[in-house]
């Protein structure tokens, strides 16, 4: 198995207490979406909610003072890194997985008609919203630790009061794209925000005294 | 005789400390006390070892390979216990060895489990739930689990009663019989060391006093007593850390310095001894 992967699962370990908290986490966005009878803003509150909880592995870490813990471990602090970006990736798509099964089927019960664009959209939505959330979390963690650094733990609540409030004021209705430009972009857009986030979490990580 | 253990001229300044110039060698197969009052940079030595300080000169060989360049070959082979513990609090024994085992190629389950009903360390715990004895004996039990075969120890008796100490002491004993595995311990309580170190490393103000044999370590020096009456001039010379009573004096002095003394009471010193008289102000090596 590579580093990377262990890595990804000692992060899975450290937050496997909180697991009931991450679950409700994941399940209470359903109760956003019916309230206001949107998918989109239900996809969004959820990985607004998920993007929060990236937080935990860093608040773990710092509380029982594993820092050496990592220094002993016989892995490249790079894998440590990738390790801990795959697990927040793990969480932000199985957040997306679940909105985008568990809405729809409670939209369509209230009577919200959910066509494949509206699925395509929220999911391209929701990606890149916990694509912007958490790129700059993740490396602001790393560099101030969740204590110091817990303002950026409020980050993904300014940028949902953002989608909520001033987004549906975008004229985004006269910008028409096809789906599969539209799912291009959104990949695009994540890989290169990810890879400037790796590039600077692995940088701090790697100037870091343990 | 292959070394473990190799440290050339390690130096590293951060903070305002400075740990200079540090060299020793930990034979294969023995244990040495890294020794020194706190601040003298014993854990910052271990740190730089472990390659979780960055040197700024210097080379560190672990098991024949570099610490840097080799690091993770080399960290696989070397367990660490440091003065407190290093796990999750919220994890039970049993969740310890889940987060590790993927990480060491050797690690085995077997033995793992022998080691905890060994420590009397039931697997449900949580390791918050457990004594700060028996969170080290945890740290022993992983590094164990993959036969690691250099151990390092960071203060690992500080705060510890003395049965938990005694049986550290007694654990160590036990895993450098074999003659494959060493100890590096780290420790301002000498006492554990008398019986347990081969070795000894002696480190003050950042800066190397002594590396070599313990017997040799102990045998420089002598403890040395008498009435004030014979305390001469000569005499306040050649005693380090001179300490006077309304009855006497009693100090250390350096073993080929005795003799030209031969009325005074001289009795060997112990480690604990020698590291607190030199420190009140002898210099080691005059």
């Amino acid at each position: 198995m590579h580093n990377t992967w262990k890595a990804a699962r000692l992060d899975l370990a450290l937050v496997k207490p909180y697991g009931k908290v991450i679950c409700f986490t994941l399940l209470l966005p359903i109760a956003f979406a019916a309230i206001n009878r949107s998918l989109l803003t239900g996809v969004s509150f959820a990985m607004c909610f998920v993007a929060m909880t990236t937080a935990y592995p860093f608040a773990v870490e710092e509380r029982s003072d594993m820092a050496r813990l990592y220094g002993i471990l016989p892995v490249k602090k790079r894998e440590l890194v990738l390790g801990r970006y795959l697990f927040v990736l793990a969480l932000g798509v199985l957040a997306l997985v679940v909105s985008l099964v568990v809405q729809p089927v409670v939209l369509r019960a209230l009577g919200e008609p959910v066509v494949g664009m509206d699925l395509l959209q929220a999911a391209v939505g929701g990606g890149i919203l916990f694509t912007l959330y958490t790129v700059f979390q993740l490396p602001g963690y790393y560099k101030f630790g969740s204590i110091k650094g817990r303002v950026f733990l409020y980050l993904p609540v300014a940028g949902f009061l953002f989608t909520l409030l001033l987004f549906p004021r975008l004229p985004l209705g006269s910008v028409s794209l096809s789906p599969v430009l539209l799912v291009g972009l959104g990949v695009v857009l994540v890989i290169v925000l990810y890879a400037l986030s790796i590039w600077c979490s692995v940088r701090t990580m790697e100037r870091k005294e343990l | 005789m292959t070394n473990d253990l190799e440290v050339r001229n390690l130096s590293k300044t951060f903070g305002g400390f400075r740990l200079h110039d540090i060299s020793f060698t930990l034979p294969k197969g023995y244990i040495m006390g890294l020794i020194g009052p706190n601040g003298a940079g014993k854990t910052t030595t271990i740190k730089l070892i472990l390659n979780m300080l960055r040197r700024d000169s210097g080379q560190v060989t672990i098991l024949g390979r570099d610490n840097v360049a080799d690091e993770q070959r080399a960290k696989a082979e070397v367990g660490v216990v440091f003065d407190t513990n290093y796990f999750s609090g919220d994890w039970t024994a049993a969740q310890v060895e889940g987060a590790l085992s993927g990480f060491y190629p050797n690690w085995s389950t077997r033995r793992f489990a022998g080691l905890l009903a060994r420590f009397g360390i039931a697997p449900a715990r949580k390791v918050k739930e457990l004594s700060k004895g028996m969170q080290m004996k945890l740290m022993l039990a992983c590094a164990f689990s993959y036969d690691a075969r250099l151990l390092i120890l960071d203060e690992p008796t500080s705060g510890l009663d003395p049965v938990s100490r005694e049986e550290l002491l007694q654990i160590l004993a036990e895993y450098i019989e074999d003659g494959e595995h060493s100890v590096l311990f780290s420790t301002h309580i000498t006492t554990d060391l008398e019986r347990t170190a081969d070795y000894i490393t002696y480190l003050r103000d950042g800066e190397l006093v002594y590396t070599g044999g313990k017997e040799e370590f102990v045998d420089m020096f002598r403890l040395v007593k008498g009435g004030r009456e014979e305390l001469s001039p000569r005499l306040r010379e050649r005693v380090l850390g001179l300490r006077t009573f309304p009855t006497g004096f009693e100090g250390l002095m350096r073993t080929q310095d005795v003799g030209e003394f031969p009325g005074l009471y001289a009795e060997p010193a112990s480690i604990h001894q020698i590291v607190v008289f030199t420190n009140k102000g002898g210099d080691f090596d005059a």
